[in-house]
């Protein structure tokens, strides 16, 4: 028996919704903890393996056919580039992955790669509302630019900071991310370019049930290693892209803050009133206007005369 | 398939397995071996063998327990004890070219008594355990000191001839 | 105008002109019965069309500019701040100040209190306008505008909040055509249609209400999307949506305050005398609808943060910026306008509504713009975004302005018809006769 995901959940209950004239709400209570799907695949990222070579980012310009970069992949001079105040590199329209280094106080500097880490739940994909993305059951989060309306929702929504836009086009203007080579490899069961351009085995790919466990093994064996931590098992209800790493996750930016319910049951508290409010208000005022009236004619009478006539009688 | 598929790997598997099988210690060992299973962006390394095992105390550092020397590592040890030198000791036999295939995960997953579910791949082995090692011990660490890259890695990186044109500031936002 | 009506000029409000005893047509309408000269003369006399008229010289190329080379380049395109002042301002703070819709139709309509009737239409049409040009900012600020329709016809994210904000502003706003449309319809002599929307107007009514309830709320709710960047004492999971609701009723009051505030000081030849006498009266009951959802803001925002145990930060910087947010967006126009209702005195009231409009928008910006990656950078919004930004405020005020100098929004429009006021002269002036004549409009047979 095929189980009811919350998202099939949702889909299903849209017809009924629907029928429910303008007001779609009933679909966001399907709560529960969709823990993506059984098959999906993951990526775990193993900081302590990075080399800042940058051939994952160049392995996905090409792959993503994107256009040339202001340096050549080979210059580690990008790693010293700030942004607003100390930001560092992050993606854009142009660059779906990009890698930065954290010098560390002793030892070897440390390397982040950033891309889009696929949810289980995505935000991008709950707050969109033109259902602009999937999360397909191989585990990547893509996104159908033909209906795009440009409102940068999921911008706002993602905790990871990953859509970016193409502010640069006037006409055609669309979100750009990482899809996990979603078209090209992930759906014919090959691993994303990046993957297989690493040198060191930084990414490891594979079913991300799997991965988990792999990463708690790699922990456990090498416990002086590693912090004993696994990013994004549980962050927003769960990523497909996970990281280990040698040193604190707040040390090389990431939000160890990060709620591990997934973002959409944020917004259900709100979502679950709607059918409430739709349902109790209209009795409720109209119970109003009758006490408050008390029975006086609606006023139709005397408010179809515009207030002169009132001033007046 | 795109001929620019970064690494897919267009598998040069030239049987570059050591000729060792036998006796390790009564030495046979090559002196030199190429590694090019793997030729693409890069060109094939040539490894310094016989160098390496004169500044190398200890063959189990690459080998793990392959060639009949105990493995030294406390945690292998449990299981690699024995001193019997096994048929395949070159990276290759081990540590697959090709290790997030459909065919190779699926491999992996269908053998649920394998220990080590965690092998990394044949060129991340090799990066791995070199490059760790030279970093720790002084050793070349650049790309090109061990192997050229090749006109395909150029295009790749946009680097040389094929670096970007004029001065355009940092795209990243 | 003033000049004008000094002299003895009288503003169109009614079908006839009293002069020539026909009727006017169309263009004489849309002229105020000014002959073209004297409208133009009456127009360039006035500095705000000075104002307004810089304004839209710089603004108009660059949002024309905006359309043909993107918003990147009148935004610092930024991947970090999706949201500018499009929608931190266009959206969040119009929406909640446009509240005046729902409120004075509830109040009018459904509790029956008809001693707010002659401020309601200025009510509904300041909602009408509110949302009205929210959909413009927001039409200045989508990527691909032309697909404003998709979210209803294309492609359904159901589950989105801003699914539910797009259907309730794109129903609210239709709602709110419909009902400001009654005084359309006596402007251009349409009773019959007039009184259909009569017919309709509980419903119409009730189902701004519902959606107001929502969408005021789901502006909040959208924010529940970005823990981890709206600042912990601007956000709450579980009142965020109430905070924005209950604030947006005193924003829409005051608002409507600031407007009749602005409208008597700056038209009062277009206002019936009628309508200014009552005008205080209905200020001071604004007034106290205004201070008790203050309080009831005030009460919650402090539960807020009790219930997520957010003291801490009110010791930080971003503390003393939320206190000075609380103190002069809430607890002074409180104080101000209680003093005000008190003591009776309208001109401290409208003081204190207009200090609650400032602080709305402080509170929207705050939640949309300045505290928004609180952990990151601040963004100072792009100069052209402003002057957009600004010119569309314009553009806001020009129309606000055009439809109160025409349709019966501040003055009553005496719907009688040519035949029966000469009918009315014939048969001599006696009290009530008005009110006869007006029952017999209402008499559709008499009317074609």
């Amino acid at each position: 028996m095929e189980k009811i995901t919350r998202r099939k959940f949702i889909s299903v209950s849209l017809g009924g919704a629907a029928a429910g004239a303008f007001v779609l709400s009933g679909k966001a209570q399907g709560a529960g903890n969709f823990t993506g799907y059984p098959e999906g695949m993951g990526v775990l990222v193993d900081l302590t393996r990075c080399i800042g070579c940058r051939t994952c980012e160049a392995a996905c310009n090409r792959e993503q056919g994107l256009p040339e970069p202001a340096l050549p992949f080979d210059d580690t001079s990008v790693f010293d580039q700030e942004f607003h105040g100390g930001q560092k590199r992050r993606t854009d329209e142009n660059a779906f992955t990009v890698v930065n280094r954290y010098d560390q106080a002793e030892g070897g500097p440390v390397y982040r790669k950033i891309q889009c880490n696929h949810c289980n739940e995505p935000a991008c994909l709950t707050s969109c509302f033109v259902n602009a993305y999937t999360k397909t059951k191989e585990g990547a989060v893509i996104y159908n630019s033909k209906v795009c309306v440009g409102c940068r929702m999921c911008m706002t929504a993602c905790p990871f900071r990953i859509p970016a836009y193409a502010y640069s086009s006037a006409t055609n203007p669309v979100i750009r991310k990482c899809i996990f080579c979603y078209d090209t490899r992930l759906k014919y069961g090959k691993p994303p370019a990046c993957i297989d351009a690493c040198p060191q085995g930084v990414l490891t790919f594979g079913h991300r049930k799997n991965l988990v466990k792999i990463a708690h093994e790699r922990i456990r064996a090498n416990s002086d290693l590693y912090v004993d931590y696994v990013y994004g098992e549980d962050e927003v209800g769960g990523t497909a892209w996970m990281y280990l790493s040698g040193v604190p996750f707040e040390e090389v930016d990431f939000d160890v803050t990060m709620q591990k319910k997934p973002i959409l049951n944020n917004a259900q508290d709100f979502l679950s009133q709607v059918p409430m409010v739709l349902a109790i208000w209209p009795a409720l005022f109209l119970g109003f206007h009758r006490l408050s009236t008390r029975g006086e004619e609606d006023g139709d009478e005397n408010s179809n005369l515009s207030n002169r006539e009132e001033s007046q009688s | 398939m795109k001929p620019f598929k970064i690494l897919a790997f267009i598998v040069l598997v030239l049987a570059a397995s050591l000729p060792l099988s036998g006796q390790a210690r009564n030495l046979e060992l090559p002196d030199t071996v190429m590694l090019d299973q793997l030729v693409h962006l890069y060109e094939g390394a040539e490894f310094d063998h016989e160098y390496h095992t004169e500044i190398v105390d200890d063959c189990t550092g690459c080998h793990h327990h392959s060639v009949g020397i105990p493995t030294t590592n406390g945690k292998c040890a449990k299981c690699h004890s024995s001193e019997d030198v096994l048929d395949n000791v070159a990276c290759v036999d081990c540590h697959a070219v090709e290790p997030f295939s459909a065919d190779y995960l699926s491999k992996k997953e269908a053998d649920k008594d394998a220990y080590h579910q965690d092998i990394p791949g044949l060129k991340a082995a090799y990066h791995l355990n070199c490059l760790n090692c030279h970093i720790e011990a002084g050793g070349p660490e650049g790309c090109e000191d061990c192997h050229e890259r090749t006109e395909l890695g150029n295009a790749f990186y946009r680097s040389g001839s094929y670096a970007p044109k004029g001065d355009k500031p940092g795209s990243a936002h | 105008m003033r000049s004008l009506v000094n002299n003895g000029y009288q503003p169109v409000d009614s079908p006839v002109d009293e002069g020539t005893k026909r009727h006017w047509g169309f263009v004489e309408k849309l002229l105020l019965g000014l002959t073209p000269r004297e409208y133009l003369s009456q127009a360039m006399k006035n500095p705000l069309n000075w104002v307004l008229g810089v304004l839209f010289a710089v603004g108009f190329p660059v949002i024309i500019y905006r359309f043909v080379f993107g918003l990147g380049a009148v935004t610092h395109s930024s991947n970090d701040y999706p949201w500018g002042l499009f929608l931190g301002f266009g959206l969040f703070v119009m929406v909640p100040l446009s509240a005046s819709g729902f409120l004075l139709g509830t109040t009018v309509e459904l509790f029956g209190r008809k001693d707010f009737k002659p401020i309601e239409r200025l009510g509904l049409l300041n909602g009408l306008l509110g949302y009205f040009f929210a959909v413009i900012y927001l039409l200045m600020d989508l990527g691909q505008p032309w697909r404003l329709p998709y979210p209803m016809v294309v492609a359904w994210g159901t589950a989105a909040v801003l699914f539910l904000v797009g259907w309730h502003v794109a129903v609210y706003l239709t709602v709110q055509i419909v009902e400001v449309s009654e005084a359309f319809f006596e402007w251009v002599h349409w009773p019959m249609a007039k009184i259909f929307i009569k017919r309709i107007t509980i419903g119409l009514t009730i189902a701004g209400i519902i959606l107001s309830t929502l969408h005021q709320g789901a502006l909040g709710a959208l924010f529940t999307y970005a823990p981890s960047k709206v600042h912990p004492l601007w956000y709450s999971q579980e009142f965020l949506w109430i905070f924005f609701f209950t604030s947006s009723i005193y924003a829409g009051l005051c608002m409507l305050i600031a407007v009749s505030t602005v409208v008597k000081k700056t038209m009062a030849w277009r206002c019936s005398d009628e309508w200014l006498k009552k005008l205080d009266s209905q200020t001071i009951g604004l007034a106290r609808g205004a201070s008790m959802a203050l309080i009831t803001y005030f009460v919650i925002k402090v539960v807020g943060i009790a219930h997520d145990n957010e003291w801490a930060y009110l010791a930080t910087g971003w503390g003393q910026w939320y206190i000075l947010e609380l103190a002069v967006g809430v607890i002074l126009p409180l104080v101000v306008l209680g003093y005000g209702i008190r003591s009776e005195r309208v001109g401290i009231v409208r003081l204190g509504a207009f200090i609650a409009v400032a602080g709305i928008v402080l509170n929207r910006l705050n939640t949309a713009l300045v505290t928004f990656n609180w952990n990151l950078y601040p963004e100072i919004p792009h100069l052209l975004e402003t002057i957009i930004a600004v010119t569309v405020f314009g553009l806001y005020i020009a129309t606000y302005r055009f439809i109160l100098y025409r349709l019966p929004i501040v003055y009553a429009w005496n719907p009688l018809p040519l035949e029966v006021r000469e009918k009315a002269t014939e048969t001599a002036a006696v009290p009530g006769t008005l009110g006869q004549h007006s029952a017999a409009f209402s008499d559709v047979s008499l009317l074609d």
